[in-house]
């Protein structure tokens, strides 16, 4: 476990390393004076004499070898600060934060959504294997799977919003605002929950400890209960971490159609509209985070599941 | 004369006379054989892909009108005889660009894919075949390419390098092949132990051989399940980034840009984004069939269809079970 710890965490500062070394690079990438789009970012004052822009890029340091800059900007970001936004000139900080917690709203209400049909939908279907509601089951996940948020996610807005005037088209202002991003966004995971639902539980359904336990007289709800589901939820936790981490900064296309302001709609606006300083904020936060949740995931991963344990011991 | 007959290479190389390994799976005669008794997934996903596919092969040929002709007096004009799936903003018949749309999608999906799949399947083989430290690098990779969303990642590229096919295609790879990776190392290390592998080392095959004539043909079948899954999940993230604007450039035009298109006449003309979409949706679910319809079908020997009684307890390495294990969004 300690073994398991430390290289993860040496994955983790390597996937750091990388992506900064990137995300420092963007202002020197595409066209334009590099130093002038690092000052803009760092100092609050939009008309710049090409005299004040060459003493300041003396000042700071930006006519200096780029690996010098680059540990320099390092230090900056790790105490969180990236500099102010193009557009709003406000700190990166101030943005990504509220955008991250209204994404990570989304993310958690989506994925409860799913798991709450999809978990009885698998159970049902893995009891019943080659039954015609098996193969039901089958076919309503695999076109949950293959369908493209941004095509339901319009057809939602249209009938409820247009046509029946139930729910508000977009915005973020309360429990009303939530319920068709997260409609839209909880199909795909929806039906690849239930896959493995399925699959783990047919596997748990054929271990000699349920024959076991329905032979002792347990009913078979309760044994499906009791036994199943201790054993069958653990690949479907992993998956629930795995989309967790990803919506995050994933769910670009859902938030930018209802017009959410969550973490995807801010990378996706720094990006159309330049804003280095906003992506390169947004890139880390998003890409570590990722990493992370996923480390915390294969370690609780570990822990729950005695099988794992003892092979790793 | 001397003679011009070379001495037969087989004797120096005497690994090269073996034969196919025995439980060689020939995927492609497999897949045409099973549409008469495989999964009905498969059953049903082959024929709407087959005509998908031909549809979108023959559209130089069978598609109604120029997908570019516009006709402004017969805006948003609904379904009829002339134009089957009526007609978008500007008059363009909405058939034609379907079909013309499709190709785009379809094609950068297939190029990324199997760019993804070749990448992945060596990598992973190679990281199970040669294990240390190329194993360690490979898979701890993986872990980590594996969490990062697609979109996320294609939106860091093109603030690097601008929007373009190159950065499109990249950006799908760079997350797409970790899920082959694994499903590779985990088939290849179960071939390790078989007996063939023995044989094939004792008589002194070199590795590359051993990896490319013995493990990986042994596990094309559910690597070819992977990429059919794969198919329908990079299909979609295309049409996502074209629905951002990032992904195809006008003046080409793809299902994800139609969708765009159309957003703004939801109301008036709903069949337009209904349609772009539906295009999106089915190609992507008849890939989904094949692929769970390949991985349901056991692969050894000819087994005309799946018992249904409960449960199979095996723990080989399927699709399915890798993409359990994570499927980015």
């Amino acid at each position: 476990m300690l073994m398991f710890l430390i290289r993860r965490t040496l994955v983790l500062m390597v996937t750091l390393l990388v992506v900064s070394v990137l995300a420092f690079l963007i202002p020197y990438a595409g066209e334009g004076d590099p130093a002038r789009k690092i000052l803009r970012a760092r100092v609050n004052d939009p008309a710049l004499t090409q005299d004040q822009v060459n003493a300041l890029t003396h000042e700071l340091g930006l006519d200096r070898a780029l690996h010098l800059q680059y540990f320099d900007w390092l230090k900056q970001t790790l105490t969180g600060d990236f500099g102010l936004s193009y557009t709003s000139r406000s700190p990166v900080g101030d943005l990504v934060l509220p955008a991250l917690s209204v994404s990570i709203t989304l993310a958690l209400s989506a994925l409860l959504l799913a798991l709450v049909f999809a978990v009885p939908l698998g159970i049902v279907a893995a009891t019943r294997r080659g039954s015609k509601l098996d193969n039901a089951v089958t076919f309503v996940s695999q076109s949950a799977v293959s369908a493209p948020e941004y095509w339901i996610g319009p057809v939602l807005v249209l009938v409820f919003a247009r046509y029946l005037g139930w729910l508000p088209s977009g915005g973020w202002n309360g429990i009303a605002y939530i319920v068709m991003p997260a409609t839209a966004l909880a199909l795909r995971p929806l039906g690849y929950f239930t896959q493995v639902t399925r699959a783990a539980m047919s596997e748990v359904l054929a271990a000699p400890y349920i024959t076991a336990a329905r032979s002792r007289g347990l009913s078979f709800p309760k044994t499906l209960l009791r036994h199943g589901m201790r054993n069958s939820m653990l690949p479907v936790m992993t998956l629930f971490s795995f989309w967790f981490a990803g919506l995050m900064g994933g769910s670009v296309v859902i938030e930018v159609i209802f017009n959410i302001p969550g973490m995807g709609r801010l990378l996706y606006t720094s990006v159309v509209n330049n804003d280095i300083p906003v992506i390169q904020g947004g890139m880390m936060w998003i890409l570590t985070l990722a990493v992370v949740v996923n480390t915390v995931t294969d370690l609780l991963y570990g822990v729950l599941n005695p099988a794992i344990r003892v092979t790793h011991a | 004369m001397p003679s011009l007959t070379a001495p037969p290479a087989t004797t120096r190389e005497p690994w090269r006379r073996v034969g196919p390994p025995p439980h060689r799976p020939n995927i492609f005669a497999s897949m045409v054989r099973g549409i008469g008794g495989r999964h009905w997934t498969f059953k049903v996903g082959t024929v709407l892909l087959t005509v998908i596919v031909l549809v979108l092969v023959l559209t130089p040929w069978i598609a109604p009108h120029d997908p570019a002709t516009q006709d402004l007096t017969n805006r948003l004009a609904g379904p009829s005889a002339e134009h089957w799936f009526g007609t978008d903003h500007l008059g363009r018949d909405v058939l034609s660009r379907l079909m013309w749309g499709g190709r785009f999608s379809v094609t950068i999906a297939a190029i990324t894919l199997t760019i993804c799949a070749v990448a992945g399947t060596i990598l992973g083989a190679l990281a199970a075949r040669r294990g240390g430290w190329i194993d360690e690098l490979v898979m701890r990779t993986v872990d980590v390419l594996v969490c990062f969303p697609d979109v996320v990642v294609a939106l860091f590229l093109i603030a690097l390098f601008g929007t373009g096919y190159g950065t499109l295609i990249a950006a799908l790879t760079i997350t797409g092949w970790t899920p082959f990776a694994r499903l590779m190392r985990g088939l290849a290390l179960e071939i390790n132990a078989k007996e063939y592998i023995e044989a094939a080392e004792i008589l002194g095959s070199p590795k590359w051989f051993i990896l490319f004539r013995h493990v990986i043909p042994n596990a094309l079948r559910p690597v070819a399940a992977m990429s059919f899954l794969r198919f329908g999940h990079k299909l979609i993230t295309v049409g996502a980034l074209s629905y951002l604007g990032l992904g195809v450039q006008p003046p080409d035009s793809d299902w994800g840009k139609m969708l765009l298109d159309a957003q703004p006449y939801m109301e008036r003309a709903p069949w337009v984004g209904i349609l772009a979409g539906a295009a999106i949706f089915v190609t992507a679910l008849s890939v989904t069939m094949i692929g769970q319809g390949l991985d349901l079908s056991k692969p050894r020997g000819p087994r005309p269809q799946e018992t249904p009684t409960a449960g199979t307890a095996d723990n080989e390495s399927t699709a399915s079970t890798t993409i359990e294990q994570g499927t980015a969004p």
